[in-house]
């Protein structure tokens, strides 16, 4: 009896909606690699992140470094307990042209590789 | 006790599929890649069939798949178990379509501008001709947001709640729209309703 009624509900309801189910219907789409390939860019994304945080590191130190030796220098002359090897750091090994076109460089190269990364 | 004995070999040699949320805790608590890999095989083929209805284009639909499967990634922990797990999917394959479309459509009108109109003309998505001229007309009846509805329920095979839930509005909008989409396909074509049989 309930079955009766559902089917008459159906029959009712869904001479539209079964035309339409038809017109839309098509076979399942078979994998074909299309997982491993997610998965592959998925597994590069984390990568990717893991690269970043080091990359950012490396980056801010180079930036950093003599600005932060020129405050260390600053510091020293209050003689205030830094240690000696410190003071006397030789700081003018690389001139400040030079760190920061090698600082330019290091960052456009990680910028390009993790795009590359992140890309394919 | 020989049945018992069948029994127990029978259920000790079927191992149940982990429903969908207990995967995406797995991805979300570990970045355990398999299970995200388990999601993808077993919703590829609606996201993708869903995609190729929207794009009308089997490649760049697959693309875009890529990518929802990606965003996807990124965006797990926002989902909430509440809803069902294709629906939220759905929603992140609708939004990538949409994102995409509209830079295909900002690139067209930057080639437009420089005088490139062929090119152009070639950025939007276009259907291929092995498809259904009769479903293409029937979808080019319907705006973009009752198309995405009416594949979602004709093509995928989403309740009204799972469209609600993918579509971000309550089910009474959801069936208003399907119900207004009907009547609009209803006076340009023969498909008539309340039909028996």
């Amino acid at each position: 009896m309930t079955s009766k009624i559902i089917n008459m509900a159906d029959r009712e309801r869904s001479a539209a909606d079964r035309r339409l189910e038809a017109l839309f219907e098509s076979a399942p789409i078979a994998d074909d690699g299309f997982t491993d390939r997610v998965l592959r860019r998925v597994r590069r994304r984390i990568w990717v992140r893991r690269l970043v945080l080091p990359a950012a590191a490396a980056i801010g130190g180079a930036l950093a470094y003599e600005p932060a030796m020129a405050l260390l220098r600053f510091i020293s002359r209050f003689e205030v307990g830094i240690p000696q090897e410190l003071r006397t750091m030789p700081v003018s090994l690389l001139s400040s042209a030079t760190i920061a076109a090698l600082s330019v460089v290091l960052l456009l190269a990680v910028a390009l590789a993790l795009r590359i990364l992140d890309e394919f | 006790m020989a049945i018992h004995g069948t029994r127990l070999i029978t259920l000790s040699t079927t191992t149940p599929e982990p429903p969908d949320h207990a995967l995406v805790a797995r991805v979300v608590a570990a970045n355990d890649a398999l299970a995200f890999g388990e999601l993808v095989r077993r919703h590829q083929s609606r996201v993708r069939n869903f995609l190729r209805h929207l794009s009308g284009d089997h490649a760049t639909a697959d693309d875009l798949a890529q990518d929802t499967f990606l965003h996807a990634w990124d965006k797990l922990s926002t989902y909430s178990a509440r809803g069902s797990f294709i629906g939220w999917l759905l929603r992140v394959a609708y939004t990538t379509f949409l994102q995409s479309r509209r830079r295909a459509k900002r690139y067209a009108q930057i080639l437009r501008a420089a005088g490139d109109d062929a090119h152009a003309a070639s950025q939007g998505y276009t259907r291929s001709d092995d498809e259904a001229p009769d479903l293409d007309r029937l979808l080019a009846a319907l705006t973009e947001e009752e198309q995405a509805i009416f594949i979602m329920a004709y093509a995928c095979g989403l309740s009204h709640r799972e469209i609600g839930s993918a579509m971000l509005m309550p089910i009474g909008t959801v069936k208003s729209v399907i119900y207004r989409g009907k009547q609009k396909i209803r006076t340009q074509f023969d498909i008539k309703d309340h039909q028996h049989g």
